[in-house]
């Protein structure tokens, strides 16, 4: 039943299994401090100097209760949840802050440290409602669970004068995050997510003592498109989603893992679901993409699967309407015109959310019939190398190594609305890492301080040649793990084919000194999740002079208005399948309903080139099918039957054409760059335009594509966002 | 009872934690005896005791039971309809983190689960229907390893999703917060 | 200051519904969120002046570059003695924008140290300390002669706009119990009498003479001295005779 090529594909590499941080890169391999031995109930443990008991048990598989120590956040040590017994020491320690000394014993479950965290969970629940019932963290609540674990079996809370619990107002912090602030523990955890991870520091606590609160002060939004995350943050109900509240209780909904597509990155998701209903969408933790946070546009947008969904095929009637019809009737109509086009006159359109399994369907479908012309929406060069080599299109240094760069050049680029989570992993660099960024472009705010080295593409030139007199120059050819980006979209314009082969230069110039030879330096960030996968699969990136002469125009989710009426002769047949009745449906005039992503079992490509897959959650709505399905019928019908009848023949064929598309998971490294740098030695033209980029504000960041677009709460989202640049504050 | 363990099986057991194929290319797998699965010692018979070292040699050489690879499929006789096992596909995988909670309890342990197939709204109760009976089937194991094999024998098709990888332990400093000229110097203290 | 003011929005709330839940005890006399109102909102700009502006530069001056935001106590305390008293939202924005820092971080400094006051205030502050010494000396009866004489409710303005009284605690001259602070000065050995006057003084913008009122220099016994009040005797005293030169 499977075939070979695909379990090989599949196989469970070395590399996989071992952790991530075996990485090292040349200049980081140096002697590490001699470890230290701890014990932690007794079990020793060898960790490096300066690491806190809190790490320290973890490594032995002790998990100590926190409420205000996160990972990924810096040490705040204010919850005193943490308090551990330490031999010989008269106080419990802070575990979090307490760095651990040689052969320091730590007692984790002894009578003083449990007496401690009982206090502690004491006074934090004097002031914490007992609104669990009504609450919408109840269930996955850690103060609900740390207090029946480690809180008193008795109350001595007697309120003889009713004088009542601490009460504070609520904030508004904008459309997705509901504030019920009397829940409040003051962990920390929200302000030092918005100011060290976000960027934005708009949070704090005001006041002080019993009056203390956490809040903004003034009426202001949270104006982070990373803001979602601090819902899963709180370790209480004070902040809770406002698009999910009341909807659901976790043990109610099934959990699906699956992956988001909603921007390049293909961050890991976990679909919660109830009655075929997506009710919300959580980050799933995976260190090499979206370590664990998650954009707002991913985990919000799932309203937009609900509405303005394609749920019957539909064809035009004789004044242009759609009318419901069924399948047969759909399939017979596209299927007629496909067969009666001559082939040079047939074109396939992929969109921005297309599987991979859909795009090796349509294109073998299309290639049957004797057509070539299968592109994207999203253009890409075909000069030089153009999509032949995969080094040109990628994400070669990769998310994760972005954090290791001592140097980030951004072209064209907006980052933080783009791929909002290597925005976040920049801006970790940043921090942590003394990182030093420069950008070519208009001036946005990356939420980190950058260089701006003008938005005109001559500087990528004078850069690529070594002429620039700049001081980015220097910075760049004294870098010892430089990485530059290029935004896809630059590469729309004319000067586009230039503009990627002075970067190429200039990245492999870079990368040509580089003492550590494994260093990517050249990224291309593609705008999409489908474009990788397309170009992989051989579709041509852009569509243009062949929509003019077509007579058959097969739309995969094409939605991002590329194809319109004006542009395609009057007597040409437009076929929309897809799953969101947006640009692309409105000029159909054969309608076939697809999955989303949430509805199929599909293959996607990341920006760096990983493949990953979705699974399915619910069904597709109405009579929508997946859409390879679709295809696969629609073959048949044609009279040249696709030769897959499931998933696994069709990711065979997949892996037919690039056993990358199969292996998920993984990516791996791409080294023509010489070669690509050769074939576009002779593209090196003389530029003069200037660089812009498509998403400037928040506002524009919200509503991208057909799904969210259909969202009510990312409407919702720039609007308020709208609201809140009129207001002072 | 003595009984030699043929060296083929063990090397089975013991390699397939590092070699593991993700995909089962064939469902016939080796019978395996887990020496590691017994409770007690074995009960060695005077015999056995007193015998000269090339006696027992002799004896285990003749006592061993020679394994055949057979594939050990229990599906026909399990009662579930060919439509589920012929068509379905396990996904062995290890429960991620919930993103919600800081704790991760309950989830050091791998799963298998089926393909989801349709749910609808339960139109008298509003309750969630559905008509497939393993919908709710989550099965839980210790390792990888027992999962296939559970899924092998009966008969199931799997494939190992492993999305997990370990983060390198960066030692955290509280001082930090307060450094003097780093960029972690914590504007909110 | 950390007593029970009522604003009269609350009073209102309180008398017209039930008692569901009274936070009394636990409630401060400012509020730690903003509210826009006609004399503090954003869009009154505020600017320090020219003489200002040296001192701030002189306090900027101070602190090593990359870490000016140890300026942000002294130049907030300039934008509040500035503005009357009272340190309004522009103010913070100000400061805000002096020290280069977002601004949460200043309304986070502002709101924690309780002697900067984000309501618009009277033009004479008065702090009546009630804190167990000055409560023993009798400063509930100096705060009612206040309370009476400026028409002031604790943690609000007199009608007519002149006064405003708060309760805070231990200022630290409790030798001189009981005192109040008008300002930055000190009231000190008051008896109701001594307030009343200090308060029509203040009511005609007089400045009264600020220490203690009972005669005391500062916090020297009040009967004169009960011991030391001998000439100090000079060298070689209560030596025996032999040793003696």
């Amino acid at each position: 039943m499977l075939r070979q090529p695909l379990s090989r594909a599949l196989a469970l590499s070395p590399s996989r299994v071992a952790p991530l941080g075996i990485r090292k890169f040349a200049d980081q391999v140096q002697a590490q401090p001699d470890k230290i031995e701890v014990f932690i109930d007794d079990k020793p443990v060898y960790v490096p100097p300066g690491t806190t008991i809190l790490q320290a048990a973890a490594q032995v598989g002790v998990e100590i209760p926190r409420f205000c120590y996160h990972e990924r956040l810096a040490v705040a040590g204010n919850c005193r949840m943490c308090l551990v017994e330490v031999e010989k020491s008269p106080k419990p320690a802070a575990a979090c802050a307490m760095p651990v000394m040689k052969g320091m014993r730590v007692k984790t479950d002894s009578d003083l440290t449990r007496k401690a965290r009982e206090g502690v969970m004491e006074f934090l629940l004097v002031n914490h409602p007992l609104d669990c019932p009504i609450c919408d963290q109840g269930g996955e609540c850690d103060l609900q669970d740390q207090s029946m674990a480690f809180g008193s079996d008795k109350s001595r809370f007697t309120d003889i004068h009713f004088s009542g619990k601490r009460a504070v107002e609520d904030k508004d912090v904008g459309p997705l995050i509901k504030t019920i602030m009397t829940r409040c523990i003051h962990c920390t955890r929200c302000i030092r997510f918005a100011s060290e991870v976000a960027g934005v520091d708009d949070f704090g606590t005001t006041g002080r003592g019993t009056e203390m609160q956490v809040g903004t002060y003034v009426e202001k939004m949270f104006l982070s498109e990373l803001s979602g995350n601090i819902i899963d943050l709180c370790p209480v109900g004070a902040l809770t989603s406002k698009p999910y509240s009341f909807a659901a209780r976790p043990w109610e909904t099934r959990r699906i893992d699956s992956v988001d597509v909603l921007d390049p990155l293909g961050s890991n998701i976990v679909v919660a679901t109830r009655t075929n209903e997506v009710l919300r969408i959580l980050p799933r933790t995976n260190e090499e993409i979206n370590e664990e946070w998650l954009s707002d546009k991913s985990r919000f947008a799932c309203d937009g699967l609900k509405r303005q969904r394609l749920v019957t095929p539909m064809l035009a009637d004789s004044r242009g309407n759609l009318t419901p019809v069924e399948w047969e009737d759909a399939v017979v109509a596209a299927a007629r015109a496909l067969r009666d086009c001559p082939p040079d006159k047939l074109v396939a359109v992929a969109g921005e959310l297309a599987d991979a399994e859909s795009l090796i369907a349509l294109k073998d479908l299309f290639n049957r019939l004797g057509s070539e012309n299968v592109c994207t929406e999203q253009y890409f060069p075909l000069e030089g190398a153009g999509t032949d080599l995969r080094s040109s299109y990628l994400l070669n240094t990769k998310i994760a190594n972005v954090e290791d760069a001592d140097f980030v050049l951004l072209i064209g680029t907006n980052v933080r609305f783009e791929a909002p989570l290597l925005n976040a992993r920049i801006r970790k660099a940043f921090v942590h890492k003394e990182t030093d960024i420069a950008l070519i472009g208009p001036q946005v705010d990356l939420t980190y301080d950058y260089m701006h080295v003008g938005d005109s593409a001559s500087v990528v030139k004078d850069l690529a040649s070594g002429t620039s007199s700049h001081e980015v120059m220097k910075r760049l050819e004294n870098a010892k793990r430089p990485v530059v980006i290029l935004g896809a979209d630059q590469l729309k314009t004319p000067e586009g084919a230039a503009l990627l082969a002075y970067t190429q230069e200039l990245a492999l110039r870079l990368q040509d000194k580089l003492v550590d030879k494994e260093w990517k330096v050249l990224n291309v960030l593609q705008r999409t999740a489908s474009q990788v996968a397309a170009l992989d699969l051989g579709y041509r990136a852009g569509a243009g002079a062949q929509l003019a002469a077509a007579r058959v125009v097969y739309l995969l989710g094409a939605d991002a208005g590329l194809v319109t009426r004006e542009a395609l002769p009057k007597d040409c047949v437009v076929i929309y399948q897809g799953h969101h009745g947006d640009a692309g449906a409105a000029i159909a005039d054969v309608v076939l309903p697809g999955a989303a992503y949430t509805e199929k079992r599909a293959t996607y490509v990341n920006a760096e080139g990983r493949a990953q897959q979705t699974w399915p959650a619910v069904t597709p709505p109405g009579k929508a099918r997946e859409d390879w399905k679709i295809i696969r019928a629609l073959s048949e019908v044609v009279g040249s039957r696709l030769p897959y009848d499931n998933i696994d023949e069709v990711r065979t064929r997949l892996s037919e054409v690039s056993p990358a598309l199969v292996a998920y998971g993984e990516v791996q490294d791409n080294n023509y760059f010489a070669q690509a740098r050769m074939l576009s030695q002779s593209l090196q033209k003389p530029v003069s335009g200037k660089l812009d980029v498509q998403l400037k504000k928040l506002e524009d960041y919200f509503m991208t594509d057909s799904i969210s677009r259909a969202s009510p709460t990312m409407a919702k989202c720039v609007q308020a966002v709208l609201k809140q640049k009129q207001s002072p504050y | 009872m003595f009984k030699a363990l043929s060296a083929t099986t063990r090397l089975s057991r013991t390699t397939l934690s590092r070699a593991l194929p993700s995909f089962s290319t064939s469902s016939a797998r080796l019978a395996i005896e887990d020496p590691f699965s017994k409770k007690e010692a074995p009960i060695i018979d005077n015999e056995t005791v007193l015998a000269l070292p090339e006696e027992i040699k002799e004896k285990t050489v003749h006592d061993a039971t020679i394994s055949v690879s057979t594939k050990v499929d229990v599906s026909p006789i399990t009662g579930v309809p060919e439509e589920h096992i012929k068509t379905r596909r396990v996904r062995i995988y290890q429960q991620p983190k919930n993103a919600m909670q800081s704790g991760t309890s309950n989830i050091h342990h791998w799963e298998m689960e089926f393909d989801t197939r349709q749910r609808w709204e339960n139109p008298l109760m509003g309750w969630t229907s559905t008509g497939d009976p393993l919908s709710n089937m989550k099965v839980q194991f210790a390792t990888p390893d027992e999962a296939i094999e559970h899924c092998e024998k009966n008969g199931l098709i799997w494939y190992l999703d492993v999305p997990k990888v370990q983060k390198e332990l960066k030692p955290k400093n509280y001082g930090l917060n307060f450094s003097w000229n780093r960029r972690t110097r914590v504007s909110t203290k | 200051m950390l007593s029970s003011l009522r604003s009269g929005v609350q009073g209102l709330w309180r008398a017209s519904s039930r008692a569901l839940q009274t936070t009394a005890n636990l409630q401060h006399d400012s509020l730690f969120v903003h509210r826009d109102t006609p004399e503090d909102n954003p869009s009154i700009p505020f600017e320090f002046t020219p003489e200002n502006k040296k001192r701030a530069e002189a306090l900027l001056a101070i602190y090593p570059e990359g870490h000016k935001r140890g300026a942000m106590i002294p130049l907030l305390d300039l934008a509040q003695r500035q503005n009357g008293g009272w340190l309004p939202i522009s103010a913070m924005h100000k400061v805000a924008e002096l020290l280069n820092l977002p601004r949460m971080r200043v309304y986070e400094v502002a709101t924690f140290y309780t002697m900067f006051i984000r309501r618009p205030i009277g033009k004479y502050h008065v702090q009546v300390c009630t804190t167990t010494p000055c409560w023993l000396r009798g400063s509930d009866a100096v705060l009612n002669a206040i309370k009476e004489a400026t028409g002031c409710e604790v943690g609000g303005n007199s009608p007519c706009g002149k006064f405003s009284v708060s309760e805070v605690e231990c200022l630290g001259a409790c030798v001189n119990a009981p005192m109040v602070q008008v300002n930055d000065d000190y009231y000190e050995d008051l008896s109701v009498e001594d307030t009343k006057e200090i308060i029509e003084k203040l009511k005609r913008d007089e400045k009264p003479k600020p220490g203690p009122r009972s005669g005391r220099y500062a916090a020297e016994p009040l009967g004169g001295l009960t011991s030391l009040n001998e000439e100090p005797t000079g060298p070689g005293y209560g030596l025996q005779e032999g040793l003696k030169a």
